[in-house]
């Protein structure tokens, strides 16, 4: 009885701190943009200045990375998709799986987990450090605010980033997987492009923005959170973006199986199933 | 003089009212302490090693908020001022660190000139022409492109000296100020705060320092911090201890 009781106070713990968690991380969006949108001392070309640099480490700096994983599971699921569905006699289902993978599912988590590898880590990292070698007391000593500062332009920068790389994920992804499955399946351009737009639909724009949006604000403001949860010491450092990393694949991935879940839930209600 | 008046109160009075603080799992800093500051002084904070007078110049700075009672600039109680509140105040008192405190992905000069284009203080020629000024004073013109990483410890240390006084504070509070610097350079500093206090605004200096030699230079109250109490300049002989 007592391993029971101890397992579902563990439970409770568990689920306690995890909401507490996300209070914190509530609190500082909402903290970073009100500093923000009250600090009347920031002009819009500091602003832009970091906004701009944190873009072009995110965005533009993660293109070679997103180009190679978005031509690969683009061939890969263009030349599994033709196989297997002309096997099955349906290779105009051929959009639609495109749209569902790509576009809805695999999209926005691969272009997540790159972006938490490459700047979560990096920003952690950098935030990290700022606390340890006192930058952060010491933008704060010259009355600038660390959370419009530092954590504000990493938020918009990483939700911009995000959806860009995102975009451009989908565009290698679709193009780049149907040049390279010319090579195993002769598919007419007109008959690719038909199906795709055929399977296009309003929602699948909004889920594109939704999941990817929300994945950048995710991964930017649990590095930033983390980075500046160091109290003094370097040593803190590796072990707070251990943690950002960790928390980020943890959130991303909830955030995006609950978006499909509501969609699909949606979609079968519409359908009377359920 | 482009003084930045306009964001900048006078600040007439620092005062502790039954103030608390204590560090996590260590002994209390300051315990209950009731403590007018010597105001239009040079102000030596002298305690045993490990007593808290860094953390007694944050809380002066603003950067730190006590546990427990109040911390007063012109009667105004700190601790219930917001960020934006407190702005004003803050750009009047300069605060350097005893290490660290450079932004290291600017260089030397990005950092000296942040406060004042980051608030629009001064005009960016006339912030230029400050920092400029400064760097030919203390010999650092070759390193003004350098980030803080690259250059030696001396001018690391000069800069984040020099940094809090491009603003033209009106408090200035210097935790360890001589470490590192060298002597030629020390003694120039206490120039630039003579000229300061002046000519450019400066009234009030607080220094946390064992440096006699660096002391012997400037003019200097001094007021004692011992086991979390503050005791009043003893030349004055009011021994007001705070309890």
């Amino acid at each position: 009885m007592n391993i029971v009781w101890d397992r579902i106070e563990s439970l409770g713990r568990t689920i306690t701190e995890n909401l507490e968690y996300t209070l914190k991380i509530f609190l500082m969006i909402y903290l970073s943009f009100r500093a923000a949108f009250l600090d009347q001392a920031q002009g819009l070309r500091q602003t832009l200045s970091v906004l701009s640099t944190q873009i072009y480490f995110t965005g533009w700096q993660a293109m070679p990375l997103i180009s190679i994983l978005a031509l690969g599971t683009g061939g890969i699921l263009v030349i599994q998709g033709m196989t297997n569905l002309t096997l099955l006699g349906g290779t105009e289902m051929l959009g639609n799986l495109i749209v569902v993978v790509l576009v809805r599912e695999i999209g926005p988590l691969l272009t997540a987990l790159v972006v938490i590898a490459r700047s979560g880590t990096a920003v952690a990292t950098e935030v990290g450090n700022m606390r340890a070698n006192r930058e952060i007391e010491a933008l704060e000593s010259m009355g600038i605010n660390p959370l419009s500062y530092i954590v504000f332009p990493r938020i918009v920068g990483g939700i911009v980033s995000v959806l860009c790389l995102a975009f451009y994920f989908m565009i290698i992804a679709i193009f780049g997987g149907y040049l390279l499955t010319q090579f195993f399946h002769d598919i007419p351009f007109s008959f690719y492009s038909e199906n795709l737009l055929r399977a296009f639909g309003k929602e699948d724009v909004a889920i594109f923005l939704l999941k990817n949006g929300f994945s950048g604000v995710i991964i930017f403001v649990v590095s930033c959170f983390q980075g500046l949860s160091v109290k003094k010491s370097p040593h803190e450092v590796p072990q707070v973006t251990t943690q950002a990393v960790v928390k980020s694949i943890i959130y991303v991935t909830v955030f995006n199986l609950v978006v499909t879940a509501i969609v699909y839930l949606n979609q079968l209600q519409k359908l009377g199933v359920v | 003089m482009s003084e930045p008046t306009k964001l900048m109160p006078q600040i007439k009075s620092l005062k502790f009212e039954s103030l608390f603080f204590q560090h996590e799992t260590q002994d209390p800093i300051l315990m209950n302490a009731d403590f007018e500051f010597p105001t239009n002084e040079n102000v030596l904070i002298q305690s045993i090693q490990g007593a808290g007078k860094s953390t007694l110049l944050q809380i002066l700075g603003g950067l730190i908020v006590p546990q427990s009672g109040k911390f007063l600039i012109n009667d105004s109680n700190v601790g219930e001022m917001s960020f934006e509140e407190f702005l004003p105040y803050r750009l009047s008192i300069g605060y350097t660190f005893d290490y660290g405190g450079l932004i290291n992905n600017r260089t030397i000069y990005e950092n000296l000139m942040l406060p004042l284009l980051y608030h629009k203080l001064v005009e960016v020629e006339e912030a230029n022409r400050r920092v400029m000024e400064v760097l030919k004073y203390f010999d650092l013109e070759k390193f003004k492109d350098e980030r803080p990483a690259h250059i030696p410890g001396r001018i690391r240390k000069i800069s984040c000296l020099l940094r809090p006084m491009m603003t033209h504070p009106q408090v200035l509070l210097l935790d360890d100020p001589s470490v590192g610097l060298g002597q030629e350079t020390s003694l120039k500093f206490i120039d630039l705060i003579n000229k300061h206090r002046a000519e450019r605004g400066l009234k009030h200096v607080f220094i946390s320092s064992y440096d006699e030699k660096f002391m012997s230079h400037i003019n200097h109250l001094t007021i004692h911090l011992d086991n979390g109490l503050l005791y009043a300049p003893q030349t004055e002989g009011n021994k007001a201890v705070s309890l």
